[in-house]
């Protein structure tokens, strides 16, 4: 794959991986014969982004470069860090440069950014690729009852009213109003927080439909992150969802060149036994339900009902067997400890995927050693049980 | 218990606005006493014991509110005391630029809560949007109301007008670097000296035909600590070492726009400043002197 991207859009995707870094750790760029995909996940599995730029993008885009006979795409996984280091200082680097090359050969281990800056300057970033797997999530976004379409300002106006210590949202949408909240847990100190809570008007929007009256509940981490590249673009920002649980869609495009969609899992608000840990452990078992399924770039536009996220490895797929986790496992969750346990037990069923495993395996690594006796610790309290259950 | 105001136009609110951010950036807790005609702010430090509070600020409720609505707890408790963070009130005020209406209520929302009801016109339509702070507030019973009464301070032997506080504050700030205290004094004849004494040099700032608004007679100088000033008298110069910190952190205030600033001197034990906008809000920091 080679590219040209022209100045002017070199400011667009640094403002991209910007955004993605604002995400995840990892970038995964997958080259397409029209497009190039960029996508990335947060460490906690509950917030995803896809950013697509199309053909017309580039000033240049030759996806077959390399003539490679492979028409399934390159792909390959870089780090967040080095890919910023290639684009620094979004808001100013259309004044410095005048073009971007991007090269992705299949047969190297390194994607080249090469930067042509003003007065002849040529800064080129080689980036180690860390590997050639491609990553994509599946979700719905066409056949969902609600949908906002919002100029990004108003949410960037009600998101102000917010503290920047608050760290997630509630949305109750109805068909009069949409209500934003800083998300309480149950076990947060009221006497401490303050409790906001905006009222907006349907008229506001571009465009309401609440096919189907909800509330969601989804980290405002990532919400700012992605409204921030709704601000940079002025652009609006479409709303997807459907209802508490089901991941939100947004969606940021400019009916052209690029199109982006952030996918944030949702929780259900107020109840009354959640911990605070239940956030990330559902949407981390939900995402849990890996799949094989297709390596091809269309997945999204298959419209799938249900909701699952996959992981797909190009060649060695079969090291993810399928796992499936029912959905309400995610409310018995009530403590960190309990979740560990259940994730334990999924795997002495079924193998996990490989992260997941040597994580826990470094929570309780002693216990997977084979010297491991379970009854030098009986009788011995470590630790209280933090649930009387 | 009940408590209701609201505020109808922007620029009381705003003014409302940068007070309570001042008051944030000078202490993370306040007490806010609700009276039948003022609303004051208070800070007390904790380990001054029966000292002055380290601010009072008191804001006339007719200036600022359209409506006012007060009910005490019984006919010899009729004031409401709430302890409060600051910093919290003052961030649920940053984000308003353009305000319709601010309504300000005690509630009891799972917790007594001081409740601010925004309404903000929408930039992109007609509509309009309502915003809800909550902010978590204590009710100080009465029992405790005395540690919060106005301070009863000494009669200042001097009372000075400051200069503009933007020129006093880059002074205290260059000298607060070099020391932690700094001896302030104002003379009779208007001038006022800001000094400190670092072990390599003593370094002073006058500010020279300053209004004397009141001066109380001689004092007594007669002590080392006194340096001659050449030809001034200085049974005529009052004079207090105060803590530079302090001192700077009060000349944030800057930014309310204000009427005068008043520094008041109790000879060695108190300097008082007090800061009184047009619309007779009055801001008084408390700053005891450091006496060797």
């Amino acid at each position: 794959m080679k590219c040209h991207v022209p100045g002017p859009n070199v400011k667009v995707l640094a403002r991209t991986v910007h955004t993605l870094a604002r995400f995840g750790d990892e970038l995964y760029l997958e080259s397409l014969p029209d497009c190039i995909l960029l996508r990335t996940l947060n460490a906690a599995e509950s917030a995803y982004a896809m950013i697509k730029f199309n053909k017309n993008f580039f000033s240049y885009f030759n996806y077959n470069y390399y003539s490679t006979e492979d028409n399934e795409g390159l792909k390959c996984k870089i780090s967040m860090k080095s890919a910023l280091n290639a684009f620094k200082s979004p808001a100013h680097i259309d004044k410095q440069v005048e073009s971007l090359e991007m090269k992705l050969d299949p047969e190297s281990c390194k994607l080249i950014f090469c930067l042509k800056c003003k007065h002849g300057i040529v800064k080129t970033h080689f980036v180690s690729i860390l590997d050639c797997k491609a990553m994509q999530a599946v979700y719905t976004k066409d056949t969902v009852p609600n949908r906002i379409t919002s100029p990004q300002r108003i949410l960037n106006e009600t998101l102000n009213s917010f503290q920047t210590s608050d760290d997630q949202v509630t949305l109750e949408a109805t068909t009069k109003s949409l209500v934003i909240k800083n998300y309480i847990d149950s076990n947060m100190d009221l006497t401490k927080i303050i409790r906001t809570h905006v009222s907006l008007d349907p008229a506001e929007f571009d465009n309401y439909i609440i096919g189907e009256e909800t509330t969601i509940t989804f980290t405002l981490k990532e919400f700012r992150a992605l409204l921030a590249f709704a601000e940079a673009l002025n652009l609006p920002l479409q709303l997807h969802f459907e209802t508490t649980g089901r991941p939100a869609v947004f969606i940021v495009h400019n009916g052209t060149t690029f199109e982006a969609h952030f996918v944030l899992a949702t929780s259900k608000p107020d109840n009354a036994t959640q911990a605070t840990s239940t956030q990330s452990t559902t949407t981390k078992e939900r995402n849990k339900r890996k799949d094989t399924c297709n390596t091809q770039g269309s997945v999204k536009k298959k419209r799938h009902i249900d909701v699952e996220f996959s992981k797909c490895l190009e060649e060695d797929s079969h090291l993810f067997n399928f796992v499936d986790i029912p959905d309400d496992i995610n409310l018995k969750a009530s403590n960190n400890l309990d979740n560990v346990k259940e994730q334990i037990d999924f795997d002495n069923v079924i193998p996990a995927s490989p992260t997941s495993r040597t994580k826990i395996k470094s929570v309780f690594k002693r216990c997977f050693e084979s010297t491991f006796d379970p009854k030098s610790i009986q009788g011995v309290i470590l630790a209280e049980n933090s649930d009387s259950e | 218990m009940k408590f209701r105001a609201v505020m109808n136009n922007s620029s009381p609110i705003r003014e409302f606005s940068t007070i309570v951010s001042t008051i944030s950036k000078l202490s993370k807790e306040c007490v806010l006493r609700i009276a039948d005609d003022m609303l004051y702010f208070i800070v007390s430090d904790e380990n001054t014991g029966p000292a002055p509070p380290v601010l009072w600020c008191e804001i006339p409720q007719s200036v600022f509110f359209s409506e006012y609505q007060l009910v005490g707890m019984d006919e010899t408790h009729q004031d409401i005391y709430l302890g409060l963070n600051s910093g919290n009130l003052a961030r649920s005020f940053v984000s308003l630029k353009n305000v319709k209406s601010l309504k300000m209520k005690l509630t009891k929302k799972q917790c007594p809560c001081l409740t601010l009801e925004i309404e903000v016109p929408s930039t992109t339509s007609h509509q309009t949007r309502q915003i809800v702070h909550d902010i978590p507030v204590a009710v100080v019973p009465w029992k405790n109301w005395p540690d919060f009464y106005e301070p009863r301070v000494p009669d200042p032997d001097i009372s000075i007008e400051l200069p503009s506080l933007k020129q006093l504050r880059t002074t205290i700030d260059r000298m607060r670097t070099m020391a932690s205290e700094v001896m302030v004094r104002a003379s009779a004849g208007g001038q006022l000296i800001l000094q400190i004494r670092a072990d390599m040099a003593k370094v002073s700032t006058r500010f020279k035909d300053l209004n004397v608004a009141h001066f109380d007679g001689p004092v007594d100088n007669s002590d080392p600590e006194t340096d001659s000033q050449g030809n001034e008298d200085s049974s005529e110069i009052v004079q207090c070492r105060v803590d530079a910190k302090k001192l700077a952190l009060f000349l944030n205030v800057d930014h309310i726009s204000t009427n005068t600033t008043l520094c008041s001197i109790v000879h060695k034990r108190l300097v008082t400043l007090c800061l009184q906008t047009d619309d007779n809000v009055k801001l008084q920091c408390f700053i005891s002197g450091i006496v060797y």
